[in-house]
Formats: C-alpha cells, structure tokens, sequence
C-alpha cells in the first residue's frame, strides 16, 4: 500500500507540471522554426509529421511491428548473454579481464560494418536485425550486473560460509538477488539500444522493417517521412526505457542502498602490465580465425587475421590500401576527439551547473532522461542536415551522443557526496561555489571517468554512422562504400583498426583515472 | 563427561599472521586453549587486537597458520560442514530483500534444516520482534537488526554459538537491555559460546570466563574466571563482586595495553 503510493509520488516527482510546460512550448517553438525555415529541408514541422504519419498510419504500423519484433528478440538473447557473461566472470575470477576486454572489443564493432557482413552470413531473412539488436546490449547489461553480483558486502558471503555452503549457495542467495536492482537499470539501458540496433540491421538489405524506410526517406530527403520515423523511433525508445523503469519499480526489489551505485561505474578490466594486453591480443585473433575455420566461412567475405596481415602490410598494393584507411581514420579521428572532449565537458558541466541551482534540475531532468533513450539512428542525419557536413556536424552528433549519459552518470556521482562531509562544510558556512570544489567534484569524479571509458564505444557508433548516413567522410563512410563493393579486406582492416583504436583509447582513459583517483578518491581504486 | 551437543574447544599452537606488502603481520601469536563445553567465553581486548581473528578461525572462515583447532572430535570445517554453528556478525549481515521472518529462516535454509515457520516465529517472538515479521531490515532499528540477526543464529539450534561484537553499534540503553535478555536465550539453549567485544562490562554479565588479549598479535593477558552467580539480576551487577572482577578486566586491559611504551617509561 504505502509502496504503491510512494510510487506514484515519485512519479509525481519525475514529471512535474513544469515539464509539460516545457514540451508543450518546445513544441510550439518547433513548428514555428519549421515553418520559417521551410525552403532549407532540414526541420519538419510536427504538423507536417502527424499528417505524413496518418497518411502512411498502415505502412508505418507494418514496419514498426517488424522492426519491435526483432528488437524484442535480440534483446532476449542480448541480455542473455551479457547475464551469462557476467555470471561467468563471478565465477570464474581469473578470466575478467579478458572476457571484458573481449566484450569491450565486439561492442566497438562499428555496426556499419558488421552489418553488411552479417547480411551475407545470414542472407536475406531477419538474422541480422535480431544479431545487431543483440550486439547492441549485450555490454551494457553484462557491467552492471557484473558490478551487481559482485556489490554485496563481505559478511553475507561469510554468512553462507559459516553454515558451510559454498558458491553456487552464495550466487542464490546473495549475488543474484544483489544484482536484480543493477540488472533492470542494464536492461533499461538496453530496452532502447535493441530497437536501435535492430534498425541499423534492417539498413543492410532487409526487405521490410522501419530501417527499410528509413533508408528510402533518407535518399528521397523525404523531410516529413525522416521525421516521422525518427518521432516513432524516439517514442518507442522512451516508452520503453519508462517500461522497464516501471516494471523494476513495480518488483520493489531495490535496497536503496545498492540502488545508489550508478549502473555506468562498473569496475572494468585495467591493465596490469602488457602481459596481459598480449594475452588479449592472441585470444582475440584465434577466436577470430577459431570461428572462421570452425564455420569454414569462404574467404571471400570472410578474411582472417592474416588477410588482413597481407592487405594491410605484406601484400600487394598494401601501402595504398594503408594510406587510404589511415587518411579516412584521421580524418574521424579528427570528427571524434572533439567531440567526444566536448560531449563530456558538457555533460559534467551542465550536471555542476544543475547542482548549484537545483531547481532548474527538477524542470530538465525529465528531459534528459527522455533524451538520452532517442536512438542515434534516428537524429544523426537531422543533426548533420542543420549544422552541415563539415566538422561542425560529425562533432556535435558524437558531442549530443555523449552528452547524456555522462549528465546522468555526474548527477548521480554529485549526489552520492558524504553527507558528514557536506555537512562539514555547512557548520562552515561554505560558499556553494566552494563546497563544490572541496565535496561535490571529487565525489563526481568516478562516475565522471566510468562514463568516459562507457563513452568511447558510443562515440564509435555515433561517428561511423553520422558518417555513414550523412556525411559521407572518414572510416564510416570508407566502410559503407567497400561493403557495397565487396572490398572485405578493406572492410575487415577498417574493423580491426577499430578494434585497436578503442582499446588503446580505453586503457588510455583507465590509466588518467587511475592516476586521477590515486590523488583524489583513493579508497575507489582500492576495491 | 564430554556432552556431544556442548562440544568443548581446543586450541594448541594457533597462530595467524596475514601476507602484506613489506612481509607477514602477525594476528595472533600461537596461542594454548580450552574452553568447557556449554560454557560462554568472553573474548575482551582493545580494538584491532585480533579477537575477531581468533573468533574467525574458531568458525572455520580463516585458516590458522600453525596449530589446530579442535571442537569436540571435530575440525571447524567439519563442524561448519554439517552446519553445527553459527555466528551472529558484528553489522548483523541482514539480507535487505528478505524481511526479519525471511531473515531467521535463512539460518534453517542456510543449515539444510526443514522449513518450519513455527519454529521460526518461536525465535522472533523469543528476541522481542513479534509484529516486526514482515518488516525489512532497513525498517528495522539497530537493536532490532541485532535481535533479528541473533534469531537467526539461533535458528539453526548451533552447537557453537559464536558472537561477534554483536552489540558493538548499539547505544548504551539497547545495549544494556539485550544484555539483561538475551542470556536466558542460549542459557536455555546451552550450546558452546565465544563473544567477542570491547565492552567490560558486557564480558562480565554474559561470560563465565573472560580471556584479556593484548594488542596484535593477540595474546592471552589474563584469564578470568567469572563466578557471579546466574540469572545476573540488578542484586548481582550492584554487587561488590561484580565490580571486583570488573576492576580486574579493566586492569589486565591496561597493562595488557602497549608494554613497549610502558617498559620504556
């Protein structure tokens, strides 16, 4: 009873009035810029939007269904296996930090990529939206609950211990349970990324679904049907993330305690030494070429690491090959640092500025959080069409991608300050300004540096696509031109450069920090 | 006349040191002990002595590195084994999802013992929780955490009775009254105790025989039988030879505290 009403107050709490307010007036803004702007094709007015979707109410109805049930099925199998990841690293200590560098690794394939290759691997049929939908939540379902199953305190396992029980007693009754609250803010996270990723599968030659469209409004500049799907895209994205919000609520299985940890500051791999970079280095190539063989997949499509060896470095024309991917991947690189700086400075930012002024929080919350579950897909081309193919473009599509995440992650790290601490500095009588800097920063900083490590995957994804779908420039676009062309050694190099170049970022933010935190929260880094 | 169901506790040349950076820190120094069946020993030092160490190894959930330990015939591990003691943990370990009934028959589940809520709500009723069954820890205060937690100690009905600092965060009022309760429980119940705590005062009302440890590595300093006589009512605590025995834990503690500083003096 006194649940259920404490529910709907914070409920109450999230949507306040303010909010509607908001998005009613950002509306009306919406359809006046649209109409002012009418002959420069980059904003539909939203009355232009509902009348394109009733009028194509069935075909849009048709597509959505497709798309919703290969997105329901990827993620199934998805979270599936990032549970069973997860579960295999509790249980097997030793291999944590190769199974995470390894799922690191696959969540950075740019989908540009691996959807063309899927598409021959599976041919026509909707293998490859559900696999994609799959590839795409897998990650951040297996770090939290990763984080989750390893979140109990040491006197419960010692608890099981002393009636003699061994682990699989302390994974029923302690690890699962502590994990529930960690596993419905993954499969939160993930409920959007599937619909997203079974979109992106659906570009690469499926016959039916709301990427189909998506694809043919784009190359008409079909203003009102881009639109149309991206409004669809972003409805069911939020509704969905609200859904499993709801539902995790509804479970009341959360101690508030537990439920404090944010899911983004999952304890990742760090390098101890390249020992074990090398090690990572070799699993990952004799899985790649174990699956190939196994599969006996032709190699044609299909290239080894040694192909790519040949392509890159020792074959024939390997330094023409080697200038044109490594000019394509400076110029993203180029795209991408800015904006991944930018995405992060403002996200931690806004969140400090939020802070000092709470009540401006209570009126952009709402619609940060709405935001943040609006797939990429669905925005980057309308993002690129207002500020252009230029730089300014790319940077901002992988700024705007970032930026959320690490909003929310910041909120959660400032509110998490000590409370003897912040009460410290109010027997002081502290300035704001000043508790900020003393108290609030240096509790923010670990979640801070979890969504720069969580960052650099999205921003993967954020730039090959904005690459792919609008610009035109960089790796993502190379890839998309050498899928349509067949060129797999290009395509497999463009991948493993990737591959490399995420990795390498990764352990470079682990290392800033490590030497970050050692100075200001050591006891983060002892655990 | 060894009792099967109060099993003595032998210890002979126990130590325990912990691997660090910069080479071994001793935790315990080898140490000689027995301790009567069905008795309660209070372990008493000051913090960071090692008597949690010592209560942990007792239990089976560290391994000494010298020496053996024997309960009755048994090792701990035999014991814990067949799940014939339990501990009841200085934070109380509560589980947050599971309510207080939830709680103490976790400790029947955890020790393969068949489900029996009567015998379950016998136990709450016992520690002063009836009406709180359905409540969950976090609802709880911290003397009522303490409660649930010895419920659920008791619930397995342990031959060893291990309690560590189990009213260590409690205020001084909750803490006395769980003293003045709490020793008809598992006087009834006459399982083999060891309880670990700081507080003097509580060692002599529970115990019968109090062992002083020196500061890390633990040693004994002194060992005090406590011969007050049982139910120790408001007639016994106001007496003078509660005080007695009293003064002579503080002064053990004391001198038991630092030698090297006091030597130096």
């Amino acid at each position: 009873m006194s649940g259920a009403l404490a529910q709907r107050g914070r409920l109450a709490a999230r949507l306040p009035g303010g909010a509607l307010i908001a998005l009613l007036l950002a509306l009306i803004a919406w359809e006046a810029i649209a109409r002012l702007t009418a002959q420069s094709f980059f904003i539909a007015a939203p009355s232009a939007i509902v009348a394109h979707m009733t009028d194509h109410a069935g075909l849009l109805w048709r597509a959505f269904a497709v798309t919703l049930w290969a997105a329901v099925r990827g993620f199934v199998w998805g979270n599936l296996a990032g549970v069973l990841m997860a579960l295999l690293v509790v249980l097997l200590p030793r291999a944590e930090r190769l199974v995470a560098t390894l799922a690191l690794l696959v969540f950075c394939l740019p989908l540009v990529a691996t959807g063309p290759i899927l598409r021959v691997l599976f041919g026509p049929g909707e293998g490859p939206q559900v696999t994609l939908a799959a590839l795409a939540v897998y990650y951040t379902t297996f770090l939290p609950v990763l984080v989750g199953l390893r979140a109990a305190p040491q006197g419960w396992f010692d608890l099981v211990r002393s009636y003699g029980r061994g682990r699989m007693v302390a994974l029923r009754e302690v690890r699962l349970p502590a994990a529930l609250p960690y596993l419905v803010a993954g499969l939160q996270i993930a409920a959007p990324a599937a619909f997203l990723g079974a979109m992106v599968g659906e570009f690469t030659g499926a016959e039916r679904g709301l990427g189909v469209l998506t694809v043919r409004a784009l190359r008409a500049l079909d203003l009102p049907a881009t639109w149309s799907i991206a409004v669809i895209a972003s409805a069911v994205s939020v509704l969905a993330f609200a859904a499993v919000g709801w539902a995790g609520r509804r479970l009341d299985l959360a101690p508030p305690q537990v439920l404090l940890a944010s899911p983004v500051e999952a304890r990742q791999s760090r390098w101890r030494g390249p020992g074990e970079a090398l090690l990572a280095l070799v699993v990952t190539l004799a899985l790649w070429k174990g699956a190939m063989e196994l599969f006996a997949l032709p190699r044609f499509f299909a290239k080894r690491p040694e192909d790519v060896w040949a392509y890159m470095v020792s074959g024939p024309g390997a330094e023409a090959h080697r200038a044109k991917l490594l000019g394509a991947m400076a110029e993203t690189l180029s795209f991408t640092a800015p904006g991944y700086v930018a995405g992060l400075a403002f996200g931690a930012g806004l969140a400090v500025v939020l802070t000092l002024a709470p009540r401006a929080a209570s009126l952009t919350m709402p619609v940060a959080i709405a935001l943040r579950s609006i797939p990429i897909v669905a925005t980057a081309p309308l993002i690129v069409w207002a500020l252009g193919r230029g730089a300014a473009g790319t940077i901002a599509v992988v700024a705007v991608m970032i930026f959320f995440p690490t909003l929310v992650a910041c909120l959660h790290g400032l509110a998490r300050t000590p409370r003897a601490v912040l009460d410290l500095f109010e027997v002081y009588a502290a300035e704001r300004w000043r508790r900020m800097l003393g108290a609030q920063l240096p509790a923010m900083l670990p979640a801070f540096f979890a969504s720069a490590r969580m960052a650099i995957p999205a921003a993967i994804l954020a730039v090959t696509t904005a690459e792919w779908l609008a610009t035109g420039r960089g790796v993502g676009a190379l890839m998309a031109t050498v899928a349509s062309t067949s060129d797999y050694g290009m395509l497999w190099s463009a991948i493993a450069l990737i591959g490399l170049v995420a990795v390498i970022v990764h352990g470079l933010v682990g290392a800033l920090e490590r030497w970050v935190l050692s100075r200001t929260n050591a006891e983060q880094l002892a655990r | 006349m060894p009792d099967a169901r109060r099993p003595d506790i032998r210890l002979t040349g126990v130590s325990k040191s912990f691997g660090a950076p910069g080479g071994e820190i001793p935790a315990v120094a080898p140490l000689d002990l027995q301790l009567a069946g069905g008795s309660m020993t209070a372990l008493v030092g000051p913090s960071g002595c090692g008597k949690s160490t010592l209560l942990r190894l007792i239990a089976g959930l560290e391994r000494p590195s010298s020496g053996e330990i024997r309960i009755g015939d048994e090792t701990p591990d035999d014991l814990r084994k067949r799940a014939a003691l339990s501990v009841a943990f200085q934070d109380a370990a509560l589980l947050p999802w599971r309510t207080v009934a939830g709680n103490v028959a976790l400790g029947r589940s955890l020790a393969r013992r068949p489900r029996d809520a009567g015998a379950v709500s016998d136990l709450i009723n016992l520690v002063g929780l009836k009406g709180f069954e359905a409540r969950r820890p976090a609802e709880l205060s911290g003397g009522m955490r303490q409660r649930a937690a010895i419920a659920r100690a008791m619930a397995s009905a342990p031959e060893l009775l291990l309690l560590d600092e189990p009213f260590g965060a409690l205020d001084e009022l909750t803490r006395d009254r769980l003293n003045a309760e709490l020793p008809a429980l598992w006087e009834a119940h006459g399982a083999t105790s060891v309880l670990v705590t700081h507080s003097v005062a509580e060692a002599v009302r529970l115990a019968d025989r109090i062992l002083v440890l020196s500061p890390r590595p633990a040693r004994i300093a002194a060992d005090i039988p406590v011969d007050l006589p049982r139910p120790r009512d408001g007639v016994v605590l106001a007496s003078e030879a509660f005080r007695e025995i009293c003064g002579q834990v503080s002064a053990a503690l004391r001198d038991g505290q630092e030698p090297s500083r006091l030597a130096a003096q």
